[in-house]
């Protein structure tokens, strides 16, 4: 995987692949870009699916443990995902962005849309440390260890990237994306006013971008 | 909302954490101002970066294992779906009978949901209209009750029943048969099609002589002042029939009310 995306997990291939679908049918599913095989599954082919899956469960996974705090729930946020994905990979347009950037979106939508019917309370990014996430539960087999691995490495990269925010603007940042927060929600709690909350979410994703950028060209 | 406001959003658009009405904002604003799409952009590469913020977590086998289940009986169902139309003409006659089977069995099915469904909605209908009917009658012998209460003892109340074509339907007329003028109260009618009304008549003999027009609201119920130029106790029975809606001189639709006086 780390061969179609940079540390941010932002595709770096070229959206014309899918004017070459066919060439490359003879390659190794698990070689093709995600895009690609974003177009089998539209197509109905179900390894494709099973493919993208192994790619990416365990983040998607991750953003609905974190947004809904509860795992068995987090699971069927995860299987519904890709249910998802099956019935309506044809929508997908990858001229308007990545697959997982859409991917992700319908995750963090379901897993918010989740919560909000159990209204389980989350937890901020910060109680939440790696180990903790590892519930007790059986690793799937089939999960690769590689992609798994270049996963975790966005996933200390881009932490760290967040860590040099200020909290107050990383707060913005969480509440807004992970929780799902409206400005006006998020000037409440905070007892800050909205304007301000414009600057901080301004501010910090300028600043988060800057250091991810920072850390991509140091690699 | 002015631009500059407008502008303020462009952090939560990103972020997609604006409701609909502000989302058409910007999306507005970035129509009219592409210059401002850059500024998504950079903003966006820092939010799809989000997601890899929280740890990766391992799913179990189950849930993967339950998903492929799900989507191998989507595309079996899909491929059943394809295959019906395009089935080879040669078929044996054992698969042509099995294709027939299983085709008659389906309608079967279907058509037994259809039915059951209008079954219970016919119930349901039938059980309604006995509701309504019930709770007219109760009215109609509270109201009687106070008419024999306030009337003198000269005015009489008499039973009104439906004819086959419409049995349900039944009323009374109050009236002092000396006087010219009597109360036709009437419930269960069927609400007719636009372009008939009930017509009221009062029968001597074999003449009917028409007492009016009745309307009836949806639940089939109405009140006629019926009016004579003679007596109504020197009237036979009273008559209700359906006519075109300007009415008629003699009864030419069926008769749903036919009662003695």
């Amino acid at each position: 995987m780390a061969r179609n995306k940079n540390a941010t997990g932002v595709s770096m291939r070229s959206n014309n692949e899918s004017s070459v679908l066919h060439s490359h049918e003879d390659m190794a599913v698990e070689q093709l870009s995600d895009e690609i095989l974003a177009a089998q599954v539209a197509r109905g082919e179900s390894h494709a699916l099973e493919t993208l899956y192994d790619r990416y469960a365990s983040t998607v996974l991750g953003i609905s443990v974190k947004i809904m705090g509860d795992q068995a729930a987090a699971e069927d946020v995860l299987q519904e995902t890709f249910w998802r994905v099956w019935q309506s990979a044809a929508s997908f347009q990858s001229q308007r962005g990545s697959f997982t950037g859409w991917l992700f979106r319908i995750a963090r939508n379901l897993a918010i849309d989740a919560y909000r019917r159990r209204k389980i309370r989350p937890r901020p990014i910060t109680d939440v440390d790696d180990s903790d996430s590892k519930i007790d539960q059986t690793p799937d087999p089939n999960i690769d260890v590689a992609e798994q691995s270049q996963l975790l490495l966005n996933h200390k990269q881009v932490l760290s990237a967040l860590a040099t925010l200020p909290r107050v603007q990383r707060q913005v940042i969480e509440m807004a994306y992970y929780y799902g927060m409206t400005r006006q929600e998020i000037a409440e709690a905070t007892g800050e006013a909205l304007g301000t909350i414009h600057t901080r979410a301004r501010l910090a994703l300028q600043k988060l971008r800057a250091e991810l950028q920072r850390d991509e060209s140091k690699d | 909302m002015d631009l500059r406001q407008i502008e303020e959003l462009l952090p939560f658009y990103a972020l997609d954490a604006l409701n609909d009405e502000e989302k058409e904002l910007v999306e507005a604003y970035l129509k009219e101002h592409p210059e401002a799409r850059q500024q998504i952009e950079e903003m966006g590469s820092a939010v799809s970066a989000l997601p890899y913020a929280v740890p990766p977590v391992d799913p179990s086998p189950h849930s993967k294992e339950a998903l492929m289940k799900r989507i191998a009986a989507d595309q079996r169902a899909a491929s059943t779906t394809r295959n019906q139309p395009s089935r080879p003409r040669g078929l044996r006659f054992e698969n042509l009978f099995s294709a027939f089977s299983l085709g008659a069995a389906v309608i079967a099915i279907l058509w037994v949901i259809v039915l059951n469904g209008q079954v219970t909605r016919l119930r349901n209908e039938i059980s309604a209209l006995n509701n309504a009917l019930v709770a007219q009658s109760n009215e109609l012998e509270q109201i009687n009750t106070k008419l024999s209460q306030a009337t003198p003892s000269a005015v009489i109340t008499v039973s009104l029943k439906g004819t086959d074509v419409q049995p349900q339907a039944q009323g009374q007329l109050i009236a002092d048969p000396s006087s010219q003028s009597a109360v036709l109260v009437i419930v269960g009618l069927t609400p007719l099609e636009a372009g008939k009304t009930y017509q009221v008549w009062l029968i001597q003999g074999e003449t009917p002589v028409s007492a009016g027009l009745l309307k009836v609201d949806a639940n089939g119920q109405g009140v006629l002042v019926v009016s004579s130029e003679t007596p109504i106790g020197s009237f036979d029975a009273l008559g209700i029939s359906v006519e075109p809606e300007q009415g008629s001189l003699q009864p030419t639709g069926d008769i749903v009310v036919l009662s003695a006086l």
